[in-house]
């Protein structure tokens, strides 16, 4: 279950993980959007490094290296699906190759963007974020309890999956019918735990008066300091720039490569 | 016994091959753990776990326990045959053919535990089979482990409950944080108090009485409520 390992926040101390949630919410956001807008090789790399960075800051790179790892599989399917379309049309040219290569570089860059949010940000600030972002606290509660319980359902299906080993049962043995029935001793235990804990967290909430006042008061307020400001003047600056290029329709990338002499390559589409 | 996180689960996965020692060697039945699955491994351990009774599946107590017979390729009427033999053990023969999700708590943990009899592993291995249960419960649990004892079974038993374990009188590994702090009898053990205070384990009432009668020339080495009136009527009639 080590995919699910990505969704763990895991409390730190750095700079980061004391940026304002809003901030890293945008920075989040404005790498996403600049995966969708631009797709030139450079800038995608010169994204991906300003991310690495700041993830050695938060010291979270090895989760973030996992996601990116994750995100590989996907890439190699946008890779195939462009390549196939590209060589149906114009058949097989460097162009093809590179367009489908930056194509599925960029799901990297999609896929990763939310690691920032995510992975520095402590559910707790998230359902802050959210309420700032005036969604109805059942909404945020809701979402917040499925992200705090996805590492719990994790172990979860590992000690079920232990106690059943321990029964002598199996897993990776038999054909493939046999293996999928053998999910059966997995899955009825999970659905039935999961929903005893779900109607427990309910009693639970209704013990403690879930939903009585209308104007939720927070312990903690979200306040901007002046590293969110210096950081968010930064990401604005950065994403200003690349949206200027964009507009201009410059391609960085076919300039560097005709910087490089590279000209067979540097009439890029 | 130890506290919590002193590594007693992961001491008793490491007995059915659940895990695998990162260093050193762990043999079960003469054969190195690492070189034999998890199946071959469960069919001389029985493990029952803390929360067992959470991971039952099929629709009739019955099926419930031929699990693990069908899983280790028995015969049908063999199978039969050990799922009798296992819920008459543990006063279970009526529930037959309800589901295991109707049962009570005490009625599921008993059923954990019969699942894994049904086997006839030569080692049995419990963790902390006596959490939520009343003293009624807790008193055939300790009658049914000491007649698995007296049949020639090893029954190995991950525990913090120190009068459960002071009644059953057994060897004791202490543990602290993963490692073993001392390997003696609960005699020798459940009296020593400051070894006690150093894992956090609070000493039996009857150790605890005895030290208060110290200096009146009691022997404190005493476990049972018994041995203890004893030691506290000589003392007094001489």
């Amino acid at each position: 279950m080590s995919f699910l390992e990505g969704l763990r926040f895991r409390p730190g101390e750095s700079v980061i993980h004391k940026l304002d949630p809003r901030v890293k919410l945008l920075t989040s956001l404005l790498i996403l959007v600049s995966a969708l807008i631009y797709v030139d090789a450079l800038v995608i790399t010169i994204i991906l490094v300003a991310e690495a960075i700041i993830m050695k800051i938060a010291e979270v790179e090895r989760l973030w290296l996992k996601t990116v790892k994750g995100a590989i599989p996907f890439a190699v399917i946008v890779f195939i699906i462009t390549f196939l379309t590209d060589y149906s049309i114009t058949g097989l040219t460097i162009n093809t190759i590179y367009r489908a290569f930056t194509y599925s570089y960029r799901i990297i860059l999609f896929l990763s963007s939310f690691s920032l949010f995510f992975l520095t940000t402590t559910p707790d600030e998230i359902a802050l974020t959210m309420t700032k972002m005036k969604i109805p606290y059942q909404y945020t509660f809701a979402f917040v309890s499925a992200i705090r319980f996805t590492p719990v359902l994790a172990q979860e299906i590992k000690n079920i999956m232990d106690a059943q080993k321990a029964r002598g049962l199996e897993l990776d043995k038999g054909s493939f019918i046999r293996r999928v029935r053998k999910l059966i001793p997995i899955l009825v235990p999970l659905l039935v735990n999961v929903l005893r804990r779900s109607y427990e967290l309910a009693e639970a909430m209704e013990v403690k008066c879930f939903g009585v006042a209308k104007n939720r008061t927070y312990l903690h307020e979200l306040q901007f300091r002046r590293r969110d400001y210096v950081f968010l003047a930064s990401v604005l600056l950065l994403f200003s720039v690349e949206i200027l290029s964009w507009s201009l329709g410059l391609r960085p990338d076919s300039l560097l490569l005709s910087y490089l002499g590279l000209t067979e390559f540097s009439k890029l589409s | 016994m130890g506290e919590n996180g002193s590594g007693k689960t992961t001491l008793l996965k490491h007995l059915n091959g659940l895990l695998k020692p990162t260093t050193g060697r762990v043999y079960v039945d003469g054969v190195d753990t690492r070189d034999a699955t998890i199946a071959e491994l469960a069919a001389k351990v029985g493990l029952v776990f803390q929360n067992a009774d959470e991971m039952f599946f099929e629709p009739k107590v019955e099926d419930e326990v031929a699990f693990a017979l069908r899983n280790f390729g028995y015969p049908e009427e063999v199978i039969k045959k050990r799922v009798s033999w296992a819920l008459e053990f543990l006063e279970l023969s009526a529930y037959r053919d309800t589901s295991p999700f109707m049962l009570s708590g005490g009625e599921k943990k008993r059923l954990a535990l019969a699942v894994i009899l049904a086997w006839n592993p030569e080692v049995i291995a419990l963790d902390e089979p006596t959490i939520g249960q009343d003293s009624v419960q807790k008193e055939k649990l300790a009658h049914m482990l000491k007649l698995l004892n007296t049949q020639g079974r090893t029954v190995i038993m991950a525990s913090h409950d120190v009068e459960f374990v002071a009644d059953l009188n057994p060897r004791i590994i202490l543990l602290r944080e993963g490692r073993v702090v001392k390997d003696g009898a609960a005699e020798d053990i459940l009296t020593d108090v400051e070894l006690l205070a150093s894992c956090s384990i609070t000493p039996p009432q009857v150790v605890t009485t005895l030290n208060r009668l110290k200096d009146l020339g009691i022997n404190p080495r005493r476990l049972s409520v018994e041995e203890a009136a004893y030691e506290i009527i000589k003392r007094i009639t001489t």
